[in-house]
């Protein structure tokens, strides 16, 4: 068997060369598609990456059109355009003598100003570090054979409908 | 037997092998090169920048949210020498926008030759406002019409960059300079908060600058690290009184003559400043002018920065020490039989009007701010070591520890100082040879319409921090006297204030208060032509909410402080009693009887 097809390789030398083109063009391929693998994520890499410049630019002149939006209506807040309205408006100093005065339940003029919530306690009431990064490698396999076996109890006696 | 073009096939194969290895003998070689070096020190430079990032500063407010502080977007103009093209358009837009800057020298700077790989940027202008920066785009925009009609690369701007920074901006202009400082912005590295509000939370307000990797490589761009601005204060000042007392102030130097002046609104209860004004005025927003301003020794905010003799608003110490203290009480009398009292049979005390006024009770002794009757009690009844016990418990001699920059204190001349002489004990009990700040007498005063009890004086009441409210709780620096002295001395005031038809007075409230004339010392002595006049007072009598002090300096039209100051408390008080919503005794009486209260 193996003479015969050492006979028919020798008879027909085409034969392995079409084993090494196809070799080859195996490699090729395989070439190919990591680099086209590859360029495609380099250019969604680089594509994200002005993305996010962009975004970031656009979050810097947010903040300074926030920035300047803030000065302009404090400036047009101000105690001297307040007055120089309410003058236009035809309002007028009020005489003390003149002032009526009404008793509104609930109001409180000295209440404070509140532009944040106030501090919160950090200390959470749950443990932040779960129990079975802290316990050994026993108890936590004891505690897990525990759960399941309770499971289990549990299980065999539910009533099922 | 070998294939007939087998050396054909060694060649070709030692040819390429050769090839190959020059290949590989060239790039390591170009690895190595300083060539190389060059280009991967500029490849680093092109991946990105290390820039520090100062966080915005923390806005200030009045305790109503008003903004009294905030920054605004102003922009830093420059050349960048590698994208010029045109520098006569760009010298002739920078000099026909800015004043300061002449077309030679824009031309100059524009015009330097610079090698391909060179980078050099000039600043022109820093600080430079929205409006000429959308002037200058208004004529880029021009220039680029001009350029596609006449298909040219000029008139270009390209090379003239503009890049945005934040500047403290003061939307009230010159509304509580005093109390809020400033911010002298112009060196980003060495900007910091002068005087006031400012320069005491200069660290809160200004938060943490961080440096962070800038990348210019889209492959080494990361979304950048939140970079938490400054904190925010809320202060305790209410801007319509403070706005109402400067004008007050400033209507009241220009009536009197005064050489200048403050005038300090406290809450007595918490030790909140509501406003406080003082001369002279400045416009922070171009702070700069500061030197011109203030010409040394002048201090930024007298209220806390200068000391003086505070002259008869401190016989109230005087007289709630000796209540206090049981020395005296309502009922004591003292014979002011021949208007003078000797110290140690040497130093003669003299009334204010050089008059003897007979026998008189404590309420006479204050009515008529009889210096004899005060130096007696101090001399005779407190004497030295209760006297000075209790002006220490009062605060005097110390700072307050209110929370701006640059308070002053003037020490407290003792017994066991050398140079204190038995004559000061006389005199100071009718504030004369004993000097302190207004804020100092705010405090002090603000014992006896607290229930005895002296509140820490602060400007801040809130700090807001990272999205979170800190509020500050007021705190508590002594306590001088009982709540019934307190009491007692509220009434006496309030007695001689009506008694004497006083100037002081506003119809409808029950206030009690002194008045002040201090003579000025010199070095050649005591002036008597000029004097600082003053006046503190408090009320409603029977539940204080506010705490108002006049102080006027050398006044024009008198020398005394019931014909100058009293006047101005009036008309302060009588105003600030609506901005605080705070109705008559009558109403008021009447409606914290009702059912509902």
């Amino acid at each position: 068997m193996k003479n015969r097809l050492f006979q028919a390789y020798k008879q027909a030398p085409w034969r392995v060369q079409l084993q090494w083109i196809g070799l080859f063009m195996v490699c090729v391929v395989l070439i190919s598609a990591i680099t086209s693998v590859y360029l495609s994520i380099n250019s969604q890499a680089a594509t994200a990456g002005r993305e996010i410049q962009s975004l970031e630019y656009q979050i810097s002149t947010m903040n300074d059109e926030i920035s300047e939006l803030t000065a302009d209506l404090a400036e047009a807040k101000s105690t001297e355009k307040y007055r120089a309205k309410a003058e236009s408006l035809g309002f007028k100093l009020l005489n003390p003598a003149n002032a009526v005065y009404l008793e509104v339940p609930g109001y409180d003029p000295d209440a404070d100003l509140v532009l944040a919530p106030p501090r919160v306690n950090l200390i959470s009431e749950f443990p932040i570090v779960q129990s079975s990064y802290k316990s050994s490698l026993w108890d936590w396999f004891v505690e897990n054979i525990w759960q399941v076996s309770s499971r289990s109890t549990e299980s065999q006696g539910e009533v099922l409908p | 037997m070998k294939p007939l073009y087998f050396p054909r096939y060694i060649i070709i194969t030692l040819i390429c092998g050769i090839i190959g290895i020059a290949i590989v003998v060239q790039m390591i070689r170009i690895n190595y090169s300083d060539t190389a070096q060059d280009l991967l020190a500029k490849s680093s430079d092109y991946q990105g920048v290390e820039e520090l990032v100062y966080p915005a500063r923390g806005n200030i407010y009045d305790r109503s949210g008003n903004i009294l502080a905030t920054n605004q977007v102003a922009y830093e103009l420059g050349i960048d020498l590698k994208f010029v093209n045109d520098p006569e358009s760009i010298a002739f837009a920078v000099a026909s926008l800015f004043e300061d800057l002449e077309y030679d020298e824009v031309y100059e700077l524009a015009n330097i030759e610079t090698d391909e790989d060179e980078n050099r940027y000039f600043v022109l202008a820093s600080y430079v406002s929205e409006e000429k920066i959308i002037e200058l785009e208004q004529l880029e925009e021009t220039y680029q019409e001009r350029r596609s009609e006449a298909h040219s690369l000029i008139p270009s701007l390209e090379g003239l960059v503009w890049t945005s920074m934040q500047q403290r901006t003061y939307p009230e202009d010159s509304l509580a300079a005093n109390v809020l400082g400033f911010y002298n912005y112009f060196s980003r590295e060495t900007a910091q908060g002068v005087y006031g509000v400012e320069e005491a939370y200069n660290s809160l307000l200004t938060g943490k600058p961080e440096k962070i990797f800038m990348a210019n490589d889209p492959y080494l761009v990361e979304a950048l690290p939140d970079i938490n601005p400054g904190a925010s204060l809320i202060l305790t000042i209410d801007r319509e009184i403070q706005a109402m007392v400067e004008e007050t102030l400033a209507e009241a130097i220009e009536w009197s003559g005064a050489e200048g002046g403050t005038i300090i609104v406290s809450d007595p209860e918490t030790g909140e400043i509501l406003a406080m004004a003082g001369t002279p005025v400045f416009d922070p927003n171009e702070y700069w002018e500061y030197e011109e301003t203030f010409p040394s020794p002048t201090p930024y905010n007298k209220a806390i920065g200068t000391t003086y003799e505070p002259g008869s608003v401190f016989k109230v110490i005087t007289m709630a020490a000796a209540l206090d203290s049981g020395v005296a009480d309502l009922d004591t009398t003292y014979t002011d039989a021949t208007g003078v009292y000797w110290v140690d049979g040497s130093w003669p005390i003299y009334n204010w009007d050089s008059g003897a006024w007979g026998e008189q009770d404590m309420t006479g002794c204050m009515q008529h701010s009889l210096n004899v009757c005060l130096a007696y009690i101090a001399c005779d009844l407190l004497e030295e070591d209760l006297f000075y016990e209790y002006i220490q418990a009062f605060g005097f001699g110390r700072s307050t520890g209110i929370d701006l920059a640059g308070e002053a204190n003037f020490p407290l001349r003792l017994p066991e100082d050398n140079e204190w002489v038995s004559l000061d004990l006389a005199t100071n009990s009718f504030g004369q040879g004993i000097a302190v700040t207004p804020i100092q007498m705010v405090a002090a005063v603000s014992a006896i319409a607290n229930e005895g009890k002296i509140m820490m004086p602060h400007i801040v009441r809130s700090v807001v921090d990272q999205d979170q409210q800190y509020n500050i709780t007021p705190q508590l620096i002594n306590s001088p006297i009982s709540a019934e002295t307190a009491e007692t001395l509220t009434q006496m005031l309030t007695v001689t204030l009506q008694e004497e038809s006083s100037n002081a007075l506003v119809d409808g409230y029950s206030l009690a208060g002194k008045t002040g004339t201090a003579e000025i010392p010199t070095e050649y002595g005591y002036t008597s032509t000029t004097t600082n006049t003053s006046f503190v007072g408090w009320g409603p009598s029977d539940d204080p909410k506010f705490v108002v002090y006049v102080w006027l300096e050398e006044p024009a039209i008198s020398t005394w402080g019931s014909e100058v100051a009293a006047p101005v408390f009036q008309d302060v008080v009588e105003q600030l009693v609506v901005l605080m919503k705070i109705p008559p005794d009558e109403i008021r009486l009447e409606l914290s009887s009702g059912p509902g209260s």
